[in-house]
């Protein structure tokens, strides 16, 4: 029992990463319908400034945290005025390739600045916690209670800003959305710029609870699309289920199952999924 | 439609023009192919700058007497990231347009796997450095030496050495899906069971797991008496760190070769303490000889970084190859050259501490060995403990019967 | 009359890859046409579900792997001759590539690029893990070459499997061109064009984009089984999620949607990183920024870009 609950526990703190990037990734793709693929390495972006931030120009944590989100808002920005917005009206493929290249792009510029040595943001956060035989790590106690209170926070944002409702209605109905006098030319400025500040908050999460390497951006934007597909491609409750599921799907496969083929078994938990309830576990039919 | 002509013409230019190869009067050219970028360049660029290093202190004492001739040598080093199709190109280059008879490096299995598959029909010698796979020297390639001795080959003298310790049940978490890793386990079992142990599980990571808590919680609850570590050592730091986290306070034993600023990264020094790691005696300053000592502090002065542990391998390739080149008398006949190689004793500018089979640096499959040792992390760094175990006779002998 | 300049143009190209061999002298280039030979192959197909159908897969080196381990594994425990297991491997391809695409072209739109996607790095996972079968990530060296030992052709000698390659290359293309003229590819242009408007019409798309798919994967699998006879050796490296990036590289590049796209993209594909030595750091970046502008500013490839030229000229000529 105490061998299931550990489990749990430890599926819940990698899941609220996963929730992470596809909040990013949902809202993306909701109100733009851009399957945003360089997310991933854009978010380990945000990781990495962080942690040259801290170690190299001895910023505090959480000012390095601050500067790397402003950065993450400006960078979101200019992905979608220069990379996005040119191939808007073309077929959707289109901005797909483009998702691509850009993934390509950032993961070298990573790999230029940062080198392929992996990093890891140093917290100094190293007690244990054990409730009744179930152990935490102060650390990974702290990323999902984090992750908790800016999922919170976004769902708030949406549910309760003039912005948030503007967002809503461009991406239930983006026509009657500009009818009503929405600004379409900005919405989709300001969906990149939280996407991407909520994208580098998960790239100091994994920054910090694990490490930032070459391709970990990549293996984190299918984790991220994997959620989309389980919880349903631009629903936001969907995207918080669908990565506590996966998450916890695969420390039980693991644990239970067989750890070599982990990723296999969420795949065909995915795939089941998509057959069974293709809009997904939380997506309207 | 016409791009596509002007396109095959340009080729076929390139093609002319790449054929004149600048040969200056004695002056030999060697290959070197290795991951200079991407995940493996960790291994593969220093094996690659170690090449360089050697070659100018040769050129720097006079170059390579073959006969009445003396040779400069000069490096090619082509960019293969550890991919089999890319280092298959780089090789088919350096034999077919730059001339070259003489290739080193080769850091990574997969990527040697490939070349080691056709090299027999060239007129060539490869030399393999850090490649693990005991594969590539199990199908006796007469132009084919490799200085890494296999990771079988140490993963028994490991299994000795924990079975020694009194532990009997051992689980294990490891990169398996990659073969070396995979051997190096295997063996280490077959020696665990001679005295009674048992293997009670095998977890498996990827490359890019961070997380192992799923596989920890696993092995906590089958309460083993110790667990070994086998993998890489970025995904390999956090097991240590995240088995300690999870309140596991059995003994650690490890194959990962990591440096102390490698795990430190990921784990603090009180998290790592008592750690074993158990592999082939690579240059550490404390196991090293005076050559390793210059060694470490030239490839430092030089590159402004110290040298990876495993880096020497191809450094003593570089040496060995001119000694075989002098011994043979000919920088043209390639067989006389691999022929050489395998009568050779152990040059004495080599870093590592090779065994001699027979005297000899490279046994009848090309292999050659290193000894193995247990090291452990003491008060925030690696100490040698003791020599492994290990007999490269009797391993070059069970080597020669897999085909 | 534009017809009979683009056929004196096709015979042109053919005439110049007959010769192409004759013409190289350094036999590295030559090594380097056998695998961009392949690559043509596996852009076809790529092209037929990106191009046409207007879905993006990225399992393309996926399916090249199953087709180069099935040709691989049924000669070594089957003992099969070398051209049977080539000619079924497309067949085994065809299965999996079955498996993959009914759940995720059942329904819309995106869901097929990441399924296709976690689908690759599902047989990358499996053929890392199941050594028993597939030696792992050793991988399995000494795969035979076609052809009997001592038969009056070598295959073993590169010239003789540049022309074996050339000639499926260019079946395999005729083929692609049939198909995209045929009544069906027809279907799956209007479908890349406007799927709500075909499914209204009473056609269900899924079957036709189904097809697309599956034949795209044999086309992979028969360019995987090519290449394992040629290099002898495979392991799981080659057919990863960088090499399915790489198809759909060569099918923008060259220009999607046309049949000699696929072609031109290939060999940039593969001989492009030859002249970008002197880059390698920069390699992905630039790659990226290649990728990014093609698409911005030439959505229909160097075909595209070739065409609207000719047509320039063309224009002025007869004006």
């Amino acid at each position: 029992m105490i061998e299931i609950l550990q489990q749990i526990v430890n599926g819940v703190a990698i899941g609220g990463v996963y929730v992470l990037i596809a909040l990013g990734l949902t809202t993306v793709f909701g109100i733009l319908g851009i399957a945003h693929f360089a997310h991933g390495s854009v978010s380990m972006f945000g990781g990495y400034l962080t942690f040259f931030l801290v170690t190299s120009w001895g910023f505090p944590l959480l000012l390095a945290i601050l500067v790397a989100l402003i950065v993450g808002f400006v960078l979101g920005m200019l992905i979608e005025l220069l990379a996005y917005r040119p191939v808007r009206n073309a077929n959707h493929i289109n901005a797909f390739i483009v998702a691509l290249g850009l993934t390509m792009m950032v993961e070298g510029l990573n790999l230029q600045f940062f080198g392929h040595e992996q990093v890891v943001i140093p917290t100094n956060l190293s007690r244990v916690f054990d409730i009744g035989g179930v152990t935490i790590p102060e650390l990974r106690l702290y990323v999902i209670i984090a992750a908790a209170l800016l999922i919170i926070a976004m769902t708030l944002f949406v549910e309760k800003t003039k912005t948030g409702q503007a967002i809503r209605a461009v991406a239930e109905n983006r026509d009657a959305a500009i009818l009503m006098g929405v600004n379409v030319k900005t919405i989709p400025l300001v969906v990149f710029a939280i996407s991407t500040a909520l994208g580098v908050c998960a790239g100091v999460m994994v920054g910090s609870l694990f490490a930032i390497a070459p391709g970990i951006g990549e293996w984190l934007v299918v984790k991220g699309f994997a959620v989309l597909i389980l919880g349903g491609l631009g629903s936001i409750p969907g995207a918080i289920v669908g990565g506590l599921v996966l998450g916890v799907t695969e420390a039980l496969a693991a644990g239970f199952i067989s750890s070599a083929y982990k990723d296999v078994i969420a795949f065909v938990v995915m795939i089941a999924v998509l057959l069974l309830r293709p809009q997904g576990l939380m997506g309207k039919a | 439609m016409t791009k596509r002509l002007t396109f095959t013409t340009l080729t076929a230019m390139m093609a002319l023009t790449g054929g004149m190869v600048m040969a200056e009067e004695k002056t030999l050219d060697i290959g070197v192919t290795d991951a200079l970028t991407g995940g493996a360049a960790v291994y593969g660029l220093p094996q690659s700058n170690a090449v360089q290093m050697a070659v100018e202190e040769i050129n720097a004492a006079g170059g390579v007497k073959v006969g009445e001739d003396t040779y400069m040598l000069n490096v090619i080093a082509y960019d293969d990231k550890a991919n089999p199709t890319e280092a298959t190109n780089a090789v088919r280059k350096l034999i077919d347009r730059d001339g070259v008879k003489f290739i080193l490096g080769f850091c990574c299995s997969g990527a040697t796997g490939a070349v080691a598959s056709f090299i027999a029909n060239e007129d060539a010698v490869m030399l393999v450095g850090n490649a693990a796979e005991r594969s590539i020297t199990t199908k006796e390639i007469a132009n084919l030496t490799r200085t890494r001795p296999p990771a079988d080959y140490t993963g028994a003298a490991a299994g000795t050495f924990v079975a020694q310790k009194g532990h009997k049940k051992v689980a294990v978490l490891g990169a398996l899906d990659v073969g070396f890793y995979a051997s190096y386990v295997d063996a280490f079992e077959a020696e665990l069971k001679k005295a009674g142990g048992e293997i009670v599980t095998r977890e498996s990571f990827g490359l890019k797991d961070r997380d192992m808590s799923p596989q920890l919680t696993k092995i906590r609850e089958l309460q083993p008496d110790a667990i070994l570590v086998v993998g890489y050592v970025e995904p390999a730091a956090f097991i240590y760190r995240q088995a300690v986290e999870l309140g596991i306070d059995v003994p650690r034993y490890g194959f990962t070769s990591g440096s102390e600023e490698q795990f430190l990264r990921v784990a603090t020094s009180e998290q790592m303490e008592g750690v074993w790691d158990l592999r082939p005696t690579e240059l550490t300053l404390l196991s090293a000889s005076e050559n390793g000592v210059a060694y470490h502090a030239n490839y430092t002065e030089k590159f402004g970084i110290a040298p990876s542990p495993s880096s020497p391998y191809a450094y003593d390739q570089t040496y060995a190859l001119k000694h075989a080149l002098e011994a043979a008398g000919t920088v043209e006949d390639t067989a006389a050259v691999a022929a050489a190689l395998r009568e050779m004793p152990i040059p004495a500018e080599v870093v590592m501490q090779y065994l001699p089979v027979d005297g000899k640096m490279f046994d009848a499959n090309g292999q050659a060995y290193t000894s193995n040792g247990a090291f452990q992390w003491q008060g925030g760094n690696w100490v040698f403990v003791q020599d492994l175990p290990s007999d490269a006779a009797a391993y070059s002998a069970f080597l020669s019967t897999i085909d | 009359m534009k017809l009979r300049v683009s056929h004196i143009l096709y015979a042109a190209a053919l005439v110049g890859f007959i010769l192409l061999p004759q013409l190289i002298t350094v036999k590295y280039y030559l090594h380097l046409s056998v695998l961009a030979l392949v690559w043509v192959i596996a852009a076809q197909g790529q092209n037929l579900i990106q191009g046409y159908t207007g879905y993006v897969s990225i399992v393309q080196a996926g399916f090249m792997g199953i087709g180069a381990y099935s040709t691989t594994l049924m000669g070594l425990h089957f003992g099969l001759p070398v051209w049977l297991t080539i000619l079924l491997a497309p067949f085994v391809t065809a299965l999996f590539a079955l498996f993959a695409g009914y759940p995720s072209l059942r329904v819309k739109g995106h869901y097929f690029a990441i399924v296709t996607l976690a689908f690759n790095l599902v047989i990358f996972i499996v053929l890392m893990h199941a050594t028993d079968l597939t030696q792992g990530e050793a991988g399995i060296s000494g795969i035979p070459k076609p052809g009997r030992e001592g038969g009056w052709l070598d295959f073993a000698n590169r010239e003789v499997y540049y022309y074996f390659v050339l000639i499926i290359a260019v079946a395999m293309t005729a083929l692609a061109a049939l198909i995209v003229r045929s009544r069906i590819g027809q279907t799956l242009i209007a479908i890349r064009q406007n799927e709500t408007l075909v499914g209204a019409i009473g056609i269900a798309a899924w079957k036709y984009k189904l097809f697309a798919f599956v034949t795209s994967a044999m086309y992979a699998g028969l360019a995987g089984a090519l290449y394992a006879h040629y290099q002898s050796f495979i392991n799981p490296e080659i057919f990863g999620l960088a090499q399915s990036l790489d198809a759909i590289l060569a099918v923008i590049i060259g220009g999607s949607g046309t049949i000699l796209g696929p072609v031109i993209g290939a060999f940039v594909v593969v001989f492009l990183p030859e002249y970008l030595r002197f880059a390698d750091s920069f390699r992905l970046i630039l790659y990226g920024l290649l990728l990014v502008l093609a698409t911005i500013f030439m959505p229909r490839g160097i075909v595209g870009v070739v065409g609207q030229l000719w047509a320039r000229m063309a224009g002025k000529a007869t004006r």
